[in-house]
């Protein structure tokens, strides 16, 4: 709990920061505001972020685009079956010194970067999966017994294709975990093409008018680190992740039908830290139900384990998670059934 | 967690300056203690007034007359309102989350919730107007609960006692009496000792006690079909008195008018046979058989002309005498079938006016008497004339009485004159209070029997165990 609470003057130069990043993006890529608003919050909250979409829809144009607005090195792997851990890890290679000596040097794998776009993770082998694992989590390689910090920030911005799933490799469960959000790409509307076709000569993207110096970003993420989350929030939040599993006190009807296995205490983390990035952007030095809500859908819907009756009755987790939002109160006031508090 | 009202008293969590939100924020919890007071409050009622009114009605139908439960029910005031204080206490949501509430209502974000740690004046700017939160009692089911209970203690209170022991009606079993007692008008009207008018008031009054009879109130029952009994038993002692004096007239012109026959037969003067039939026409006369409830007839003609009745005439009005005496003698056996009469009553009917002499020598005395003034004086005296009563007999103490070839006629014991003299006071469940003069009375010889090891149990059978101790000695074999 932040002993101190944000003074207005305080605030309004990292909203004003994470703003102006957000209509930089905006202005570049068309359409898809939320899904930008989403994204950005995701690497504010210094999350990883697994895109989910058809090709062609710009995940690739997102990510390059943000990594453009922060003035942050971006590399692109492109996953697929005979990828090996050591193509992006880095790997150790025998060189000559200049004293005639060979020793193993160690050459840096594209992991190496702050924005890492991971096209198609899903196309890996799990075993080059894994070795994403510790990148994600603890933001370094350990390679022959020694451990090499990744720069940062740094972000994983992973794509996957959800049509084409032969050759693929389903994610694990324990790397799922790993990545704040998981947002879907849908389609854009006509007026949005229209647009993008006149004003976008060959989907060529304008550049940035105002890219965020690394001082900015630093700062940015220091003011992040002070916006407060009230204990009532913060409750809420654990009885929100505790109501996803299957038998909790609050599990709603469809989850103890449908649900194999809830959400890991790191989704309580996401759902906190994502809360704050949604609660600076609106400028707010605190952090309010509201943002919870925003943010609980991305966190949660890759994190829960359905089962096969889940299938069967075409039950997504995105649907249990929404019907958990509604049902849960808020505030905990428990009060009597035939009592409503509504706004003035 | 702090508690709400402890927070409201001592002002301790609202660190900021008093604000439009802080004001507003204070305002939701009052109102929310308020409707949590209220709510809990009909609840109790609610209780309160189911469980008034079941109490009520239990004790109405119990036979609870004088209780004040308007009283009872204002008393229970008190608990109600220790039972509603208890509910508020525990089920008061803490300010915490009201303060999350109102946050979340007026969409605040968290401002509102991290006055908590801070003063937050500088961002009460950026807040939305204060509005004060609406609290929506969905109330329908709890008034109406309420309103139910209320109608139900209010029906309680003003229900007439009789319906509430309708509730708890059990039937007393008193339909041989009533058959018996129907039995019983039915005879006397059949005998015309009852006109139709009383015979069907008693059949009505009888239905209806049938009917309205409970357990419940047994004396009631008992002392309309007691008042029933004694009507059909006043009306059949009046009849049998008129019977045995009418009998007796009877008898006694019937034996002056077989005596007539037989001394026109022996060659009685006119004279005498005038005084015999003035006689016998005034002992008709004065017998006014034609008057009461069990009214002879005899044919007019004959009584029109009993001065000069012929020997015909005679043996008709002779007739027309036997079967009047035939038809009383049926209709009193009829009323002692009935039990209505004693057998006594029965057997001095039947016995009335029979002349033990015969008529033998009232037709000798009516052809030789010349004196009719004496004549008249005999006929006066009753029954035997002159040399009646056999031979003088000597007295001796000497020998026993032979109690050979003797045959006894059973006489029905008389009613104590106790219960002749009885008179309905009033009716009581408890036992009658006798006086230690009664109670020597009726035990006798058990009586101070208590120095031999027991004592002598007054043994006194209320109204409502009449009728199973009726059975108990009506059963076969008693």
């Amino acid at each position: 709990m932040a002993d101190t609470i944000l003074k207005p003057e305080e605030l309004q130069p990292a909203t004003e920061l994470a703003r102006k990043t957000l209509e930089q993006l905006d202005r570049i890529l068309l359409g898809r505001k939320e899904l930008h608003r989403l994204v950005l919050i995701g690497i504010f909250s210094r999350g990883h972020v697994l895109l989910e979409g058809l090709p062609g829809l710009g995940k690739t144009a997102l990510v390059r685009t943000i990594g453009q607005i922060l003035k942050l090195d971006f590399k692109r792997i492109q996953f697929t079956p005979d990828l090996m851990p050591g193509d992006v890890l880095g790997t150790h290679i025998l060189q000559e010194t200049s004293s005639g000596k060979r020793e193993l040097v160690f050459q840096p794998g594209p992991v190496f970067t702050n924005i890492l776009l991971a096209d198609e993770i899903n196309r890996a082998s799990p075993k080059t999966q894994s070795a994403m694992l510790e990148t994600m989590q603890e933001n370094s390689v350990t390679l022959l017994g020694t451990t090499r910090p990744l720069p940062q920030p740094f972000f994983v911005l992973a794509s996957q294709n959800p049509i084409e799933l032969e050759g693929t490799y389903p994610l694990p469960e324990a790397q799922l975990d790993r990545f704040l959000f998981r947002l879907l790409f849908d389609n854009v509307d006509a007026g949005v093409l229209d647009q993008i076709i006149s004003e976008r000569r060959r989907g060529e993207l304008p550049a940035p008018t105002w890219q965020m110096e690394r001082a900015e970003l630093e700062m940015l993420f220091a003011t992040m680190g002070k916006i407060y989350l009230p204990r009532p929030v913060s409750r809420y939040i654990a009885r929100l992740i505790s109501a996803t599993h299957l038998g909790a006190a609050e599990a709603t009807e469809p989850v103890n039908k449908y649900v194999s296995y809830g959400a890991s205490p790191r989704a309580a983390i996401a759902i906190a830290e994502a809360a704050r990035a949604h609660a600076l952007l609106a400028g707010r030095p605190s952090v309010g139900f509201e943002d919870v809500k925003v943010v609980a859908q991305p966190v949660l819907n890759h994190r829960l384990i359905l089962n096969y009756q889940a299938r069967f009755d075409k039950m997504n987790a995105s649907k249990l998670v929404a019907g958990l939002l509604a049902q849960l109160d808020e505030t905990g006031l428990n009060l009597p059934k035939d009592v409503e508090v509504a706004a003035a | 967690m702090p508690r709400l009202e402890s927070l409201l008293k001592s002002n301790q969590p609202i660190r900021a300056i008093m604000n439009a939100h802080s004001k507003a924020l204070r305002t939701f919890a009052g109102r929310v203690r308020r409707l949590f007071l209220l709510r809990a409050g009909i609840q109790a009622a609610t209780v309160w007034f189911f469980i008034w009114g079941t109490v009520m009605l239990a004790a109405k139908m119990a036979g609870e007359h004088q209780t004040d439960w308007f009283a009872l029910g204002l008393l229970g005031i008190v608990p109600l309102v220790f039972f509603a204080a208890s509910r508020i206490r525990r089920r008061l949501p803490s300010f915490e989350s009201l303060r999350a509430q109102y946050d979340r209502t007026n969409f605040c974000g968290g401002v509102v919730m991290a006055e908590e740690i801070a003063d937050m004046t500088a961002w009460q700017k950026n807040l939305p107007a204060a509005d004060v939160p609406k609290l929506r009692w969905n109330s329908g089911r709890p008034m109406l609960l309420f309103s139910i209970s209320a109608l139900f203690a209010a029906t309680a209170i003003l229900l007439p006692e009789r319906f509430a022991r309708f509730s708890n009606h059990k039937s007393l079993e008193i339909g041989q009496i009533v058959q018996q007692l129907q039995a019983e008008v039915k005879t006397l009207a059949q005998e015309k000792i009852l006109d139709d008018k009383k015979a069907d008031d008693l059949q009505k009054q009888l239905s209806q006690v049938q009917k309205d009879a409970t357990s419940n109130d047994p004396a009631k029952t008992w002392e309309a079909l007691d008042h029933v009994k004694e009507a059909d038993s006043d009306a059949a002692k009046q009849a049998a008195e008129e019977a045995i004096s009418k009998t007796t007239a009877i008898a006694q012109a019937e034996t002056l008018a077989q005596a007539m026959a037989q001394a026109d037969d022996s060659g009685m003067s006119d004279a005498n046979a005038t005084e015999a039939a003035q006689d016998l026409a005034q002992m008709l006369a004065s017998a006014k058989l034609e008057e009461g409830v069990l009214n002879a007839q005899i044919p007019p003609e004959l009584l029109a002309n009993l001065n000069g009745l012929n020997k015909e005439q005679l043996q008709k009005l002779l007739k027309a005498l036997e079967f009047n005496k035939n038809s009383l003698g049926l209709t009193v056996s009829n009323l002692a079938g009935l039990k209505l009469i004693d057998a006594a009553t029965l057997a001095k009917c039947l016995n009335a006016g029979l002349c033990t002499n015969g008529c033998d020598e009232l037709a000798a005395y009516l052809c030789n008497c010349t004196n009719a003034n004496a004549m008249a004086m005999c006929m006066k005296l009753g029954k035997g004339g002159p040399g009646g009563g056999g031979p003088p007999a000597p007295l001796t103490w000497n020998d026993g009485a032979s109690e050979k070839d003797l045959k006894f006629q059973e006489h029905a014991l008389p009613p104590a004159s106790r219960l002749d003299q009885a008179q309905l006071v009033g009716v009581s469940r408890a036992a009658p209070q006798l006086s230690d003069a009664e109670i020597d009375a009726q035990h006798g010889a058990l009586d101070n029997a208590a120095g031999s090891g027991g004592s002598a149990h007054l043994q006194v059978i209320l109204p409502e165990h009449r009728q199973a101790v009726q059975k108990f000695f009506e059963r076969e074999g008693n």
